[in-house]
Protein backbone atom coordinates (compact mmCIF):
# COMPACT_ATOMS: atom_id res chain seq x y z
CA UNK A 1 0.00 0.00 0.00
CA UNK A 2 1.10 3.55 -0.62
CA UNK A 3 2.40 5.71 2.18
CA UNK A 4 2.27 9.40 3.05
CA UNK A 5 4.79 11.40 5.03
CA UNK A 6 5.29 15.09 5.74
CA UNK A 7 7.87 16.16 8.28
CA UNK A 8 8.80 19.73 9.09
CA UNK A 9 10.20 21.33 12.25
CA UNK A 10 6.64 21.88 13.54
CA UNK A 11 4.73 18.82 12.45
CA UNK A 12 5.10 15.19 11.50
CA UNK A 13 2.25 13.53 9.61
CA UNK A 14 2.34 9.93 8.37
CA UNK A 15 0.12 7.22 6.98
CA UNK A 16 2.16 4.03 6.94
CA UNK A 17 2.04 0.25 7.15
CA UNK A 18 4.95 0.31 9.60
CA UNK A 19 4.53 -0.15 13.34
CA UNK A 20 4.00 3.20 15.05
CA UNK A 21 6.63 4.36 17.50
CA UNK A 22 5.35 6.44 20.43
CA UNK A 23 8.93 7.05 21.59
CA UNK A 24 9.85 8.75 18.33
CA UNK A 25 6.63 10.77 18.44
CA UNK A 26 7.43 11.92 21.99
CA UNK A 27 10.99 12.86 20.99
CA UNK A 28 9.71 14.88 18.05
CA UNK A 29 7.27 16.79 20.27
CA UNK A 30 9.92 17.93 22.78
CA UNK A 31 10.64 21.64 22.65
CA UNK A 32 11.66 24.22 25.21
CA UNK A 33 8.59 26.28 24.28
CA UNK A 34 6.19 23.57 25.48
CA UNK A 35 5.00 23.15 29.05
CA UNK A 36 2.69 20.27 28.24
CA UNK A 37 2.52 17.42 25.75
CA UNK A 38 -0.59 15.35 25.16
CA UNK A 39 0.09 12.02 23.47
CA UNK A 40 -2.97 9.97 22.56
CA UNK A 41 -2.36 6.41 21.37
CA UNK A 42 -5.23 4.43 19.87
CA UNK A 43 -4.72 0.67 20.15
CA UNK A 44 -6.47 -2.50 19.05
CA UNK A 45 -8.77 -3.68 21.86
CA UNK A 46 -9.32 -7.40 22.38
CA UNK A 47 -12.96 -7.39 23.56
CA UNK A 48 -15.85 -5.34 22.19
CA UNK A 49 -19.29 -6.13 23.64
CA UNK A 50 -18.02 -9.53 24.75
CA UNK A 51 -16.72 -10.50 21.30
CA UNK A 52 -13.03 -11.28 20.92
CA UNK A 53 -11.02 -9.42 18.27
CA UNK A 54 -7.63 -10.77 17.14
CA UNK A 55 -6.68 -7.94 14.82
CA UNK A 56 -7.89 -4.89 12.93
CA UNK A 57 -7.09 -4.33 9.27
CA UNK A 58 -7.11 -0.75 8.01
CA UNK A 59 -7.82 0.32 4.44
CA UNK A 60 -7.06 3.92 3.50
CA UNK A 61 -7.32 6.33 0.60
CA UNK A 62 -3.73 7.18 1.42
CA UNK A 63 -3.04 10.44 -0.49
CA UNK A 64 -6.33 11.96 0.61
CA UNK A 65 -5.93 10.69 4.18
CA UNK A 66 -2.58 12.52 4.24
CA UNK A 67 -4.18 15.67 2.82
CA UNK A 68 -7.02 15.50 5.38
CA UNK A 69 -4.54 15.06 8.23
CA UNK A 70 -2.72 18.16 6.94
CA UNK A 71 -6.02 20.08 6.93
CA UNK A 72 -6.66 18.93 10.52
CA UNK A 73 -3.19 20.07 11.54
CA UNK A 74 -3.76 23.45 9.85
CA UNK A 75 -7.09 23.94 11.63
CA UNK A 76 -5.69 22.90 15.02
CA UNK A 77 -2.83 25.38 14.60
CA UNK A 78 -5.36 28.14 13.81
CA UNK A 79 -7.42 27.37 16.91
CA UNK A 80 -4.81 26.62 19.55
CA UNK A 81 -1.26 27.82 20.19
CA UNK A 82 0.28 24.56 18.99
CA UNK A 83 4.08 24.38 19.16
CA UNK A 84 4.47 20.92 17.66
CA UNK A 85 2.11 18.28 16.37
CA UNK A 86 2.20 14.61 15.41
CA UNK A 87 -0.49 12.71 13.48
CA UNK A 88 0.41 9.12 12.60
CA UNK A 89 -1.97 6.47 11.30
CA UNK A 90 -1.10 2.89 10.55
CA UNK A 91 -2.65 0.89 7.69
CA UNK A 92 -2.86 -2.84 7.02
CA UNK A 93 -2.98 -5.31 9.89
CA UNK A 94 -2.78 -4.06 13.49
CA UNK A 95 -2.71 -6.89 16.05
CA UNK A 96 -4.27 -6.60 19.51
CA UNK A 97 -2.54 -4.06 21.80
CA UNK A 98 -0.59 -2.43 18.96
CA UNK A 99 -1.08 1.23 18.04
CA UNK A 100 -3.18 2.22 15.03
CA UNK A 101 -3.04 5.96 15.62
CA UNK A 102 -0.93 8.53 17.45
CA UNK A 103 -2.09 12.09 18.05
CA UNK A 104 0.47 14.26 19.81
CA UNK A 105 0.40 17.96 20.60
CA UNK A 106 2.94 20.14 22.39
CA UNK A 107 1.70 23.48 23.75
CA UNK A 108 2.92 26.07 26.23
CA UNK A 109 0.10 25.09 28.62
CA UNK A 110 -1.82 21.87 29.24
CA UNK A 111 -5.34 23.19 28.55
CA UNK A 112 -4.53 23.80 24.89
CA UNK A 113 -2.60 20.52 24.64
CA UNK A 114 -5.57 18.49 25.94
CA UNK A 115 -8.23 20.41 24.01
CA UNK A 116 -6.44 20.29 20.66
CA UNK A 117 -5.53 16.60 20.97
CA UNK A 118 -9.13 15.76 21.85
CA UNK A 119 -10.42 17.73 18.86
CA UNK A 120 -7.83 16.14 16.56
CA UNK A 121 -8.65 12.51 17.41
CA UNK A 122 -12.43 13.13 17.31
CA UNK A 123 -12.24 14.95 13.98
CA UNK A 124 -9.79 12.41 12.52
CA UNK A 125 -12.27 9.62 13.27
CA UNK A 126 -15.10 11.58 11.66
CA UNK A 127 -13.50 12.65 8.38
CA UNK A 128 -10.21 11.03 7.42
CA UNK A 129 -10.82 8.39 4.69
CA UNK A 130 -9.63 5.32 6.58
CA UNK A 131 -11.69 2.20 7.33
CA UNK A 132 -11.15 -0.66 9.76
CA UNK A 133 -12.23 -4.27 9.50
CA UNK A 134 -12.35 -6.49 12.58
CA UNK A 135 -11.20 -10.08 12.49
CA UNK A 136 -12.78 -12.01 15.36
CA UNK A 137 -11.41 -15.01 17.22
CA UNK A 138 -13.91 -17.27 15.41
CA UNK A 139 -12.51 -16.15 12.03
CA UNK A 140 -15.45 -13.92 11.07
CA UNK A 141 -14.68 -10.44 9.73
CA UNK A 142 -16.70 -7.22 9.67
CA UNK A 143 -16.12 -3.63 8.56
CA UNK A 144 -16.65 -1.35 11.54
CA UNK A 145 -19.69 0.91 11.29
CA UNK A 146 -18.28 4.40 10.86
CA UNK A 147 -19.23 8.05 10.55
CA UNK A 148 -20.25 9.79 7.35
CA UNK A 149 -17.78 12.67 6.91
CA UNK A 150 -19.31 16.15 6.87
CA UNK A 151 -19.14 17.73 3.39
CA UNK A 152 -17.36 20.89 4.52
CA UNK A 153 -13.82 21.61 5.61
CA UNK A 154 -12.69 20.66 9.13
CA UNK A 155 -13.70 23.30 11.64
CA UNK A 156 -16.34 24.91 9.39
CA UNK B 1 -15.54 16.06 -51.45
CA UNK B 2 -18.41 17.95 -49.94
CA UNK B 3 -17.99 16.17 -46.65
CA UNK B 4 -18.00 18.43 -43.63
CA UNK B 5 -14.76 18.63 -41.69
CA UNK B 6 -16.48 19.84 -38.56
CA UNK B 7 -16.97 16.40 -37.06
CA UNK B 8 -18.25 17.39 -33.66
CA UNK B 9 -16.54 15.53 -30.84
CA UNK B 10 -19.00 13.64 -28.69
CA UNK B 11 -19.45 15.83 -25.63
CA UNK B 12 -18.34 13.44 -22.92
CA UNK B 13 -16.01 13.30 -19.95
CA UNK B 14 -14.23 10.36 -18.36
CA UNK B 15 -13.53 10.04 -14.64
CA UNK B 16 -11.59 7.54 -12.58
CA UNK B 17 -13.69 6.15 -9.73
CA UNK B 18 -11.89 4.80 -6.64
CA UNK B 19 -13.48 2.27 -4.30
CA UNK B 20 -12.45 1.35 -0.76
CA UNK B 21 -13.37 -0.94 2.10
CA UNK B 22 -16.85 -2.47 1.86
CA UNK B 23 -17.58 -1.11 -1.63
CA UNK B 24 -14.30 -2.40 -2.99
CA UNK B 25 -15.16 -5.87 -1.68
CA UNK B 26 -18.74 -5.89 -2.91
CA UNK B 27 -18.06 -4.41 -6.35
CA UNK B 28 -14.90 -6.48 -6.71
CA UNK B 29 -12.77 -3.63 -8.11
CA UNK B 30 -10.46 -0.93 -6.79
CA UNK B 31 -11.00 1.37 -9.67
CA UNK B 32 -13.55 1.96 -12.44
CA UNK B 33 -13.46 4.22 -15.46
CA UNK B 34 -16.73 5.91 -16.29
CA UNK B 35 -17.60 8.04 -19.30
CA UNK B 36 -20.52 10.43 -18.91
CA UNK B 37 -22.14 13.37 -20.64
CA UNK B 38 -19.87 16.42 -20.35
CA UNK B 39 -22.43 18.23 -18.15
CA UNK B 40 -22.47 15.36 -15.63
CA UNK B 41 -22.49 15.95 -11.87
CA UNK B 42 -21.60 13.68 -8.98
CA UNK B 43 -25.27 12.66 -8.81
CA UNK B 44 -25.21 11.58 -12.46
CA UNK B 45 -22.12 9.50 -11.78
CA UNK B 46 -23.86 7.84 -8.81
CA UNK B 47 -26.97 7.15 -10.95
CA UNK B 48 -24.76 5.47 -13.52
CA UNK B 49 -22.81 3.44 -10.95
CA UNK B 50 -25.94 2.44 -9.00
CA UNK B 51 -27.42 0.98 -12.17
CA UNK B 52 -24.31 -1.05 -12.95
CA UNK B 53 -23.43 -2.09 -9.39
CA UNK B 54 -26.14 -3.04 -6.85
CA UNK B 55 -23.65 -2.43 -4.02
CA UNK B 56 -23.43 1.26 -4.96
CA UNK B 57 -27.23 1.49 -4.93
CA UNK B 58 -27.27 -0.22 -1.54
CA UNK B 59 -24.78 2.22 0.01
CA UNK B 60 -25.88 5.36 -1.81
CA UNK B 61 -27.87 6.66 1.15
CA UNK B 62 -24.67 7.03 3.21
CA UNK B 63 -21.99 8.02 0.78
CA UNK B 64 -19.74 11.05 0.46
CA UNK B 65 -17.88 11.96 -2.73
CA UNK B 66 -14.29 13.12 -2.78
CA UNK B 67 -13.29 14.81 -6.01
CA UNK B 68 -9.54 15.07 -6.54
CA UNK B 69 -8.99 14.26 -2.86
CA UNK B 70 -11.38 16.83 -1.38
CA UNK B 71 -14.92 16.18 -0.12
CA UNK B 72 -17.43 17.70 -2.53
CA UNK B 73 -21.25 17.90 -2.71
CA UNK B 74 -23.05 15.42 -4.99
CA UNK B 75 -24.19 18.37 -7.14
CA UNK B 76 -20.61 19.25 -8.14
CA UNK B 77 -20.04 19.29 -11.91
CA UNK B 78 -17.40 16.81 -12.95
CA UNK B 79 -14.46 17.49 -15.26
CA UNK B 80 -12.68 15.17 -17.63
CA UNK B 81 -9.89 13.34 -15.81
CA UNK B 82 -11.31 13.84 -12.29
CA UNK B 83 -10.46 11.28 -9.62
CA UNK B 84 -13.70 10.57 -7.76
CA UNK B 85 -13.64 8.43 -4.62
CA UNK B 86 -16.78 6.93 -3.12
CA UNK B 87 -16.40 7.38 0.64
CA UNK B 88 -18.59 5.16 2.82
CA UNK B 89 -18.72 6.10 6.54
CA UNK B 90 -15.14 6.23 7.79
CA UNK B 91 -13.81 4.33 10.82
CA UNK B 92 -10.19 5.28 11.28
CA UNK B 93 -8.50 5.82 14.60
Amino acid sequence: MARFEERTAQRWIRVTEEQLDTGLADQFLRTERAGGITLFVGTTRRFTDGRETVRLTYDAYVPMAGAELQRLADTAADRWPVEKLVLHHRTGEVPVAEASVIVGVACAHRDAAFASARWLIDTLKARVPIWKRETFADGATAWVEGQLPPPDRPGD
Amino acid sequence: MAESTSTTEPATLTVRVLLFSVLREKVGARELEVTLDSSATGNDLLDHLAEAHPAVAEHRGALRLAINQTYAPHETELSDGDEVALITPVSGG
